[in-house]
């Protein structure tokens, strides 16, 4: 084992953390439909979306990799399909056997019970043990800052706090690569510098993979090694930000001229 | 089939606290709390014995207990098979945001009808002894009748689960088939007197065809009247059972990767 991996370090000088090799998603198949309406279309072709077409890249253990395009360039998809929420049509993902999460705000969450009940139900579903839960759940607690509503049902709560909660609950429990849409903005502006701040720390950390979506470009430039510029479902390009950004930059401006012209 | 062991064994313990999750928000802020979970059926079981023992007398024994050993059975069923139909879509937030084996949420839904089964079982043995009836080791038998409707509403619900997602009517055409299994179950009557010398080749159908039927008949055969069940029977229905599971599970697996596209 542990000669494989010196092999592996001696021939990319880090580990791949995730390698998606020619990943084709497509939206159909599956469409919602009525019994009547499906008796009808019996026969039609089905109409085929393609979010995305042959996708490839890797990522090193302990990189940040930024996703930049359009709406529509199937920045989310991509990121669900490495979260595994659903499977590729074509080609493939490689996580190397990291544990793997979506950054989502309070998945699972039961309105009518507590904070803490809620932290467990959280948990559990983004694949901790109720042990590894326990053990954090006071680091979590602390970490969401909501006093005494941690006793509270969710349902009482504003909207700022559940969010907080809901950030501590994914911020505390870590896993080897995160998987983020969209930086958070979260709770009122102390919270936000903090959840900002553990962010960058949860992020700086040298064996955690992260892989950002955004459309902020300054976050991406500030956080990222690396950014990878899709359209309409493929790759564009991929580089450091300093290389990347420019060109997207010039291409978004084409792009508004034109839609104003 | 591995997959869904492993999958099972993983998940049991989400399963069971988003059960128990479940069932305490339900009574979470009414006013008698849990005592709804004792009140309701209980309630039930006195309007249906008053319409079923007064307005429509009828010679069966311990009519009452009859009536609701038969409710006890078809509630859980139909739960199971209401609540399997629109599953995914409830759970909408939940499914596309993590990956989690889908027949997780049935598993952990039928914890908490489990749960009510078991109340309206309890309720059940009151009643019996409240009217006398002879209890005898031929009770434990409820325990095997069970498991078989256990098996046979959790691959029935895994198969609708599946077109629940992509079949926005499927929940209209279910209760259709859900009234028609009530009506002809027998939970208000009892079909072996009412068809049993008028149409002997119907009552042999109706109580073997439906597994709803048959797991009634057999649980009052061992908790009222003291009999065995049909062995031949229960294996039968178990054998069914586990075919529908497996086609459920082979299904769930192939598609639940495309429900989050869909939803």
């Amino acid at each position: 084992m542990t000669k494989k991996m010196n092999k592996k370090v001696k021939k990319s000088k880090k580990n791949i953390a995730v390698s998606v090799k020619d990943l084709y998603i497509s939206y159909r198949g599956l469409k919602k439909t009525s019994i009547r309406a499906s008796w009808k279309h019996l026969g039609d072709k089905v109409e085929v979306f393609d979010a995305l077409k042959g996708v490839s890249f890797e990522i090193e253990e302990g990189k940040i990799l930024g996703i930049i395009g359009q709406n529509g360039a199937g920045k989310s998809t991509m990121l669900r399909a490495i979260a595994g929420i659903f499977s590729p049509d074509k080609g493939s993902i490689d996580l190397h056997g990291h544990s793997i999460s979506l950054l989502s705000i309070g998945v699972g969450f039961n309105k009518k019970l507590t904070g803490k009940e809620n932290i467990y139900l959280s948990g559990m579903l983004l694949g901790f043990s109720e042990e590894e839960i326990a053990a954090k759940e006071k680091e979590i607690i602390d970490f969401a800052d909501i006093g005494d509503f941690i006793k509270r049902p969710v349902k009482t709560y504003s909207s700022g706090m559940y969010s907080k909660l809901a950030f501590a609950i994914t911020a505390i429990l870590e896993t080897d690569i995160m998987l983020i849409d969209e930086v958070l903005s979260v709770g009122d502006v102390k919270f936000k510098e903090k959840s900002y701040n553990k962010m960058k720390e949860l992020i700086s950390d040298e064996r955690r993979t992260v892989i950002i979506v955004s459309h902020s470009l300054g976050t991406i430039k500030e956080l990222c090694d690396e950014v990878l510029w899709l359209e309409k479902g493929e790759v564009v390009m991929m580089g450091t930000a300093d290389e990347v950004i420019p060109e997207y930059e010039k291409f978004m401006g084409v792009v508004s001229t034109q839609e104003e012209a | 089939m591995n997959k869904f062991f492993y999958n099972i064994r993983k998940y049991f313990k989400y399963a069971i606290r988003s059960a128990k999750a479940e069932l305490k928000s339900e009574v979470a802020d009414s006013y008698l709390n849990w005592l709804w979970w004792i009140i309701e059926p209980f309630c039930f079981m006195l309007i249906y014995t008053f319409v079923f023992g007064v307005v429509f007398p009828n010679n069966t024994p311990y009519f009452a207990s009859f009536v609701f050993i038969g409710l006890t059975a078809w509630e859980f069923f139909n739960r199971m098979i209401t609540g399997s139909v629109k599953l995914i879509i409830n759970n909408r937030d939940l499914v596309t945001k993590v990956y989690i084996p889908k027949y997780i949420l049935l598993l952990a839904k039928s914890f908490t009808y489990l749960f009510k089964m078991g109340i309206s079982l309890i309720i059940t043995f009151l009643l019996m002894i409240y009217q006398g009836v002879p209890i005898t080791w031929h009770l434990v038998f409820f325990i095997p009748i069970l498991m078989v409707l256990y098996i046979i509403s959790f691959g029935a619900g895994m198969i609708l689960m599946h077109y629940g997602v992509t079949l926005n009517d499927l929940g209209n055409l279910t209760n259709i088939g859900l009234r028609m299994v009530f009506y002809l179950s027998g939970i208000f009557y009892n079909i072996t007197e009412r068809l049993g010398t008028k149409n002997p080749q119907l009552c042999y159908f109706l109580l073997r065809a439906n597994p709803i039927a048959f797991c009634m008949n057999e649980l009052r055969k061992c908790m009222l009247y003291n009999k065995i069940p049909s062995f031949e029977g229960l294996i039968f229905w178990l054998i069914i059972g586990l075919v529908l599971c497996s086609i459920g599970i082979h299904v769930i697996h192939k598609n639940e990767n495309s429900y989050a596209k869909v939803i």
